[in-house]
């Protein structure tokens, strides 16, 4: 174990959204929220295309971790680089619990007819959670 | 014969207007610093969809998504036209309200069913004194349009066009090429044309091209989680929401550009005008002073 970390293979993780690169680092291990659940990259890691959910991104680096809500999107493993795209991309530090429950309160008392609405009203729900938990954790 | 008085006061105000509009040419200036670093950054988020939906392609994946396919019957169509909030910026405007003016025509005559949306004061304002009004207007994208402003309207046609509500998008904005060059395009962002040939930009497709390089990347077969069709779904509307995304920025940037070339213009014919003003004013003034001379050499002749 401790070799792996003295090693010279490392990961490169970027993450970019429409607006800015978020970031852009040297890490040991990344941890990422995909649609179902959570997957942990570590260098070597076989290529890989995946869907990401509305979770938490933990990056590691030198026993730091730093924590993101990702908003959905993808992610690309190639290479020892992990290329996340996704539409918005928060530290976790700066979301607010109190504000988000309560847009977790309108979102659920909002009415919403027909599957097309229902389906958005959905998506709203699983993002404010997923935001909840997030910053829940810190 | 011209009063000096009158030509000093007028070189005054051109001198307070040439400080205005220098003024604005340093903020466009700034502006378009801090629109282009968006706008490149856009890029970054393109070129690595490119590389994606290129890894998605080798993979042996057919294409099928409902965004990419033409619709036989075409019935309701919806034309976005991006104009800026302000004026003072050449021919920024009157360009693109020609442009989606045309546009609208040529589709009016053709589709029976068309919908005019309008971003920017200044389009509305010229709908306006044409006598025409827009569907829908938005004012609130500055130079700093937000993903999440533009991903909002971008949702509402994706929603529009999986209901039927929409068959066809065109959208009138300013394409930014280089500092040196934009033009007015018009183009059809529903029906998506093929998403892996280009996310819309030159340099995303540079991009790709150099990234298509290393014979390593290429050799990479990836594990798909979930499945590579269930990606592409998503894929599809989120290129379609980045290209969107694309015109609007390109559209910030070429304001800017274009406001910084009509001041900068504006700032050079000012100083032209204050030079000739000052000859007029110091020719005034030696012929007032020189006939007042003749009146009192005249009137000591005539005494003396």
């Amino acid at each position: 174990m401790a070799e792996s970390f003295t090693s010279p293979v490392i990961l490169r993780c970027i993450v970019v959204t429409p607006e800015s690169t978020v970031l852009d680092t040297q890490c040991e291990f990344v941890a990422l929220p995909l649609f179902d659940g959570e997957a942990g990259i570590a260098p070597g890691k076989s290529p890989m295309i995946g869907r990401l959910g509305y979770g938490e991104l933990r990056v590691r680096q030198g026993g730091q971790t730093s924590r993101y809500y990702v908003d959905g999107g993808f992610v690309q493993v190639a290479n020892n680089v992990v290329s996340v795209l996704t539409n918005r991309a928060v530290p976790a530090k700066s979301l607010d619990t109190s504000t988000l429950e309560q847009q977790l309160r309108t979102t659920l008392t909002t009415p919403a007819a027909g599957s097309a609405e229902m389906a958005i009203r959905e998506r709203q729900i699983s993002q404010v959670r997923g935001q909840l938990r997030v910053a829940s954790h810190v | 014969m011209a009063n000096p008085r009158v030509l000093d006061k007028r070189r005054r105000s051109i001198r307070n207007i040439r400080k205005i509009t220098r003024t604005m040419e340093l903020i466009a200036t700034a502006r378009f610093k801090k629109a282009m670093d968006r706008a490149s950054a856009a890029t970054a988020y393109t070129s690595r969809m490119t590389k994606l939906v290129q890894d998605l392609l080798a993979s042996g994946l057919e294409i099928h998504h409902p965004l990419l396919e033409k619709r036989e019957k075409i019935e309701n169509v919806t034309l976005l036209v991006l104009t800026a909030n302000r004026g003072l910026c050449g021919g920024f405007n009157g360009n693109l309200q020609r442009a989606g003016f045309h546009r609208g025509q040529e589709l009016k005559a053709q589709i029976p069913n068309c919908r005019l949306e309008v971003v920017g004061k200044r389009g509305i304002s010229a709908l306006k004194f044409r006598g025409i009004a827009p569907n829908r207007t938005y004012t609130h994208f500055e130079d700093k349009p937000s993903f999440d402003e533009v991903d909002e309207i971008a949702s509402r046609y994706l929603d529009e066009y999986a209901t039927g509500k929409l068959d066809r998008l065109d959208v009138v904005y300013t394409k930014f090429e280089s500092i040196a060059r934009q033009h007015v395009a018009v183009e059809t962002l529903l029906p998506l044309t093929a998403i892996g040939a280009d996310p819309g930009s030159k340099a995303g497709r540079k991009a790709a091209a150099t990234e298509a390089e290393p014979t390593s990347d290429r050799k990479a077969i990836y594990e798909f989680l979930p499945s590579p069709e269930s990606i592409l779904e998503e894929v599809v509307p989120a290129s379609f929401k980045v290209k969107l995304f694309k015109c609007f920025l390109d559209s910030a940037v070429s304001e800017q550009i274009a406001r910084m070339v009509a001041m900068k213009s504006a700032t050079e014919n000012a100083g032209d005008l204050i030079h000739r003003l000052s000859r007029q004013y110091n020719r005034a003034r030696q012929s007032r002073i020189t006939s007042e001379l003749m009146d009192v050499i005249g009137g000591v002749e005539a005494l003396s």
